[in-house]
């Protein structure tokens, strides 16, 4: 749902408008809303293989220092589904020593359904950070 | 499809690029009568040991199709993967095709 109808559903819901007035508004930002370009469709239709991750840092002197990583999201399910091998009494040990290092997380409520909607999820990542001289990229392609 | 071609590049400080193409296949088979003599090697631990490698794995309760089936996945999941590090005029690479 994007922003203006969300607006629309808001006034409506505090009755600043009607529902006819709400209707008549819902269309005409139906109307408006441009077609979708040739190039976004085919990119929605085409899956994401990738997971990209790019870092380029000029802060040193000695010349740039740069990162690229190229990961297919399948190795990211294999290594998801492989994760799930790990036998219950190692995940309590690891519990325990996570628990006495301050951080608390109970990797038993960690499902491989959870971690595969994340991956699924991920097509949708785009992180774009530009210092002077840093640039860090998070992509899917 | 599993790995066909692993790069491994090094460039020394000098600028020159070391690069080792590894034909994955190849290289499987020409090692494949040293793996099976270390499954061979396994299977004689576990009989002179009176263990079940089957009851081996089950007592970490990592179940046996699962476990190849999992590594198998994560062999299959390899091609595309690219590591790329540069520092100055150091840089090292790893490519899977």
């Amino acid at each position: 749902m994007n922003e203006q109808r969300r607006q629309v559903l808001q006034m409506l819901a505090e009755g600043k408008i009607t529902a006819d007035e709400a209707e008549r508004l819902i269309d005409a930002l139906e109307r408006e809303e441009p077609e979708a370009p040739a190039g976004a469709v085919s990119r929605s239709k085409a899956r994401p293989k990738y997971l990209r991750v790019v870092m380029v840092d000029n802060s040193d002197g000695g010349g740039p220092s740069r990162i690229n990583i190229r990961i297919p999201l399948q190795l990211l399910r294999a290594g998801v589904r492989l994760a799930t091998l790990v036998p219950p009494q190692a995940l309590t040990k690891i519990n325990a020593e996570l628990a006495k290092s301050g951080v608390p997380i109970d990797l038993t409520e960690l499902k491989p359904q959870h971690i595969e909607d994340l991956i699924e999820q991920l097509d949708e990542v785009d992180v774009d950070i530009n210092d002077p001289n840093t640039t860090v990229q998070v992509f899917c392609e | 499809m599993i790995p066909q071609l692993v790069t491994v590049g090094y460039r020394r400080p000098g600028g020159r690029w070391l690069r080792l193409y590894i034909p994955v296949v190849p290289v499987l088979l020409v090692l494949s009568p040293l793996l099976l003599l270390a499954v061979l090697a396994g299977l004689i631990a576990c009989l002179v040991l009176r263990v079940s490698s089957v009851e081996a794995l089950r007592g970490m309760q990592v179940s046996p199709v699962g476990a190849l089936r999992g590594l198998g996945g994560l062999l299959w999941a390899l091609p595309g993967s690219q590591l790329e590090l540069e520092d100055g005029q150091t840089a090292f690479l790893i490519r899977v095709r």
